[in-house]
């Protein structure tokens, strides 16, 4: 009966008008800015590496440097894009990422090192639930609350290290370190299976769609594109392409997020609680249960960031990741996420993370020289800004 | 004489959106100085449309406006003010955090925030009014009806000579209406001011009004003196067709007779400190409970509590015999289903689409396994809620903050139609919709009751309450003052009971008025 509504009402020409306006809409700045940007973003890249005779911008070794760097911050902004979405907002992550890394290393030596990482994590985890516990019970703008556990937790790093940098010196524990974070895997083959099935499936629904003259969806030409785009990624990287474990770990994490919202009921009473908290609350979700149960994974996503820094350093400076919060924030906002909750998504995220140190690692490619940096990425941001807001009033009024 | 020469007259208005819709096919409007001039439409005819291009927040597409004789127009909000138009808009757009002065005069370019000749205005203003409000409150501070009489005062301010007032009296108590009646008469005979005075309620548009202009479909079906006019008249031209009267059904309508079973809902010793005090109560199936009272005597908190959305309310509902959980979550497992009054702020996600909104209580019954919503079965549902419902939208892909009130308000009763909700709370279901909806939204609940389910309905419109109910509560500060047999009570009954004899006396004045 359903399948019968449907069609009844695909054959009504009003329906096919606005869903005529949704590919306009789907493929306007609004929704897929950040994308254009990226690639735009790589393109003068390339073509300026080229023409100034720099090193390749687009080898493959290049691309997947600035992903592994990337990484981290990726990660936090995924979270972030989550307590965003819920109608929140959170300045403590980089604090508790560096808490996190300071409890694993000042740990790993006496109890081991995944002892200490369960520590790390569960010590993060606990200053989101607090971070939740007072904005939720308390009733505190999260904007002051998080300012405040921002300071308060870097002030726990400098009496936790007394002023001081860190270090593991057990060597069974670097061992391990140096497996976790800098384990490889080569997905030559991987890359080529999957692009070749996602090209293919997108192929297929495109046909069908056709075939059956139902209209034709943007997640058809996604998976074809992204397919490809696979496909000739692991061509270009000549037989050997390369996955580090944080990479890995940002992928599947941004997939989980991702299914989680996109296919679950958690997902959409998520956007409903950030939408409209009052609404969510009267047709019976626990809106304070989501809310503060989305600091929490903010907060277990910085610590695990935290985890791989401390890995990847086997170090603690305790300043470390200082004013990172701010980049993380920047992603979020350059994908399109609102600050006023109900609206984001993490794969854009994961598209502004990518664009952020696009520009960082073309500008060291480029040697323009880090003053730059600060000015040119700002103005990034607020032109991200300035698009959202304009698009978004254009597509409304039409 | 003043008609032959309106202050504004539209000359076959049209808007058509970007998007294809027509919202304005062509409307013909003249208002002339000293005269109240009624405008009515059912929800999606065009006045919000008609609004906004008389505000200047929209731009016409077609036709010409003729002020004071000659072609004009504008662009935006400030210009239509400079040319001598001034908007009260519905949801009033007032500053809450800064003083009853300071919002008066918020578009001014004063220099000092404060000054003598300032206040001297503000006097002079409220003594048009013939009503003040001290000028240094906070606007937080006030109530509802205080803030819509500022929002006069200060379209007033801009020295219009055409008010447009967009339901001014929609979300307000029976007094407090009585004072923007006499504002409004008072502003056109005396201050020679033009009214447009738009408004769901036909007896009031009679009552106040000279002239009416009726929209239906983007068009203008009707304009009239108001003498000539009934409230059959005009509810036939609103909705095309003569209204059946639900109140004679009601008449018609058997006692309800309590079985002898458990009752569904039994309310014990429910009670919320400071907003309403101890009710008990048991309702059967298939009764409809209506619950007349004003704005602030605790109706709301009362359905808020039953839902278990106020946590400070104590006491227990049961369900079929069976103990409910205090929390929303709970009540609509047990078989709950709550309209809240306000639908844009309490209802729904303004981001959400029809479908998306519709299934946000019931997501657990349309997914797979309980946990993956099936898109397809939530548009299903919706493409028959809107079928069922007769919303007016085109495909259930649009949002809910681009639907008309009315529609809107279908969308948050139609979302508790596909489970087996046994108890409807029903808070203000008709407030600011218009009669044809209020029809289709009455005649839902006697079916939801004929279904066995239990309603409970609040509602300050008593006659509505009196249509459709089997037992009315009226509740007065937080009390429940009386109960009555719907067929024992009458409207003038329970205005005397909500709101004593003050109240029923000012009514009484304004039906002769």
């Amino acid at each position: 009966m359903v399948a019968k509504n449907m069609t009844q009402n695909n054959e009504t020409p009003k329906l096919a008008q606005t869903a005529a306006i949704n590919w306009r809409k789907t493929f306007g700045l609004r929704e897929m800015g950040v994308y254009y940007a990226l690639v735009m973003l790589i393109a003068v890249l390339a073509v300026a590496t080229t023409y100034l005779g720099k090193s390749n911008y687009l080898s493959v070794m290049n691309l997947s440097n600035v992903v592994y760097q990337s990484s981290l911050i990726a990660i936090m902004a995924v979270a972030m894009t989550v307590v965003l979405i819920s109608g929140n907002f959170d300045l403590s992550v980089a604090s508790v990422a560096a808490l996190s890394a300071v409890m694993l290393i000042g740990n790993a030596d006496t109890i081991g090192y995944w002892p200490a990482v369960g520590l790390a994590l569960a010590v993060g985890m606990s200053m989101g639930l607090l971070n939740g516990v007072i904005v939720q019970y308390v009733g505190i703008n999260a904007f002051i609350v998080t300012l405040g556990t921002m300071t308060a937790v870097r002030g726990l790093v400098l009496i936790y290290t007394d002023g001081r940098s860190l270090s593991v010196r057990d060597p069974n524990v670097i061992e391990t370190m140096r497996a976790f974070e800098g384990g490889k895997h080569d997905i030559y083959w991987l890359a080529i299976a999957l692009g070749a099935v996602l090209a293919l499936w997108g192929i297929y629904q495109l046909i069908s769609a056709r075939s059956k003259g139902q209209p034709l969806r943007p997640g058809y030409i996604g998976k074809l594109l992204s397919g490809l785009a696979m496909i000739f990624i692991a061509y270009a990287s000549g037989g050997e392409l390369i996955l580090r474990n944080p990479v890995l770990f940002m992928g599947l994490f941004t997939a989980v997020v991702w299914s989680v919202l996109t296919y679950t009921n958690v997902g959409r009473r998520l956007y409903a609680v950030g939408g409209n908290p009052e609404a969510a609350r009267l047709s019976g979700i626990n809106v304070t249960r989501y809310k503060l149960m989305s600091f929490v994974l903010c907060s277990g996503a910085a610590a695990f960031a935290g985890v791989l820094f401390a890995s990847r350093l086997r170090s603690i400076n305790p300043a470390g990741l200082q004013g990172a919060e701010l980049t993380v924030i920047a992603a979020a906002i350059l994908g399109g996420t609102s600050l006023f909750g109900g609206a984001g998504s993490v794969i854009k995220t994961l598209a502004g993370a990518l664009l952020l140190y696009s520009l960082t690692n073309g500008f060291n490619i480029l040697n323009l020289g880090a003053n730059y940096q600060g000015l040119i990425e700002g103005i990034v941001v607020v032109t991200a800004a300035a698009i959202y807001t304009v698009g978004g009033g254009v597509s409304r009024k039409s | 004489m003043e008609q032959s020469n309106p202050i504004m007259l539209l000359k076959s208005v049209a808007k058509t959106f970007p998007n294809g819709t027509i919202a304005l096919r062509g409307v013909d409007l003249d208002v002339a100085q000293g005269k109240v001039h009624g405008l009515l439409g059912a929800n999606g005819a065009g006045k919000s449309t008609l609004i906004k291009i008389l505000s200047g927040s929209i731009k016409a597409t077609g036709g010409t406006i003729i002020w004071r004789g000659q072609e004009v127009s504008w662009n935006t909000p400030k210009e239509a003010n400079d040319i001598g138009i001034a908007t009260v808009h519905q949801h009033i757009p007032l500053v809450p955090t800064l003083s009853v002065l300071e919002n008066v005069f918020l578009g001014k370019d004063e220099l000092w925030r404060k000054s003598k000749s300032i206040y001297a205005k503000y006097d002079a203003l409220c003594e048009q009014v013939n009503y003040r409000i001290e000028p240094n409150v906070l606007v937080s501070e006030l109530s509802i009806g205080a803030r819509q009489m500022l929002a006069i005062i200060q379209a007033l301010a801009t020295g219009a000579d055409l008010i447009v007032l967009d339901e001014p009296t929609a979300s307000l108590a029976a007094e407090e209406r009585e004072l923007v009646y006499s504002v409004v008469r008072r502003l056109s005979k005396v201050e020679n001011k033009a009214i447009l005075f738009v408004s769901h309620f036909l007896d009031e548009v009679l009552s106040l009004t000279d002239q009416v202009t009726i929209l239906r479909d983007g068009q203008a079906v009707l304009r009239a003196e108001t003498s000539q006019l009934d409230e059959d008249t005009l509810a036939e031209a609103i909705v095309g067709k003569a209204i059946a009267k639900l109140e004679h059904e009601a008449e018609e309508r058997e006692s309800f007779v309590r079985g002898d079973d458990e009752p569904r809902l039994s309310i014990r010793n429910l009670r919320s400190e400071g907003k309403f005090a101890s009710v008990d109560l048991e309702v059967a199936k298939g009764e409809v409970i209506g619950i007349a009272g004003l704005l602030g005597s605790g109706r709301s908190e009362f359905l808020h509590a039953i839902y278990g959305a106020d946590p400070q309310a104590k006491g227990e509902v049961l369900l079929d015999g069976k103990l409910v959980p205090r929390s929303p979550g709970g009540s609509v497992e047990a078989g709950m289903g709550l309209v809240p009054e306000d639908r844009l702020e309490q209802g729904l996600v303004p981001d959400f689409e029809i479908w998306r909104n519709l299934t946000l209580p019931i997501l657990d019954r349309v997914s797979a396994g309980g946990f993956f919503p099936i898109a397809k079965r939530e548009f299903g549902l919706a493409v028959e809620a809107i079928k069922k419902l007769g919303i007016k939208a085109d495909s259930p892909e649009i949002l809910v903050s681009e639907l008309s009130g009315g529609n809107a308000q279908k969308v948050t009763i139609a979302r508790w139609l596909f489970t087996d909700v046994k108890v409807f709370l029903l808070d203000e279901p008709t407030a600011g919709i218009d009669i044809g909806a209020k029809t289709d939204i009455l005649r839902l609940v006697r079916e939801l009751a004929a279904e066995g389910r239990t309603v409970i309905i609040v509602s300050s419109e008593f006659e509505e309450l009196l249509a459709v109910s089997d037992r009315i509560l009226a509740m007065r500060d937080g009390t429940i003052v009386a109960e009555r047999n719907v067929h024992e009570t009458s409207e003038h009954d329970l205005l005397l009971l909500c709101s004593g004899e003050a109240a029923a006396t000012s009514n009484e004045a304004y039906e002769n008025a």
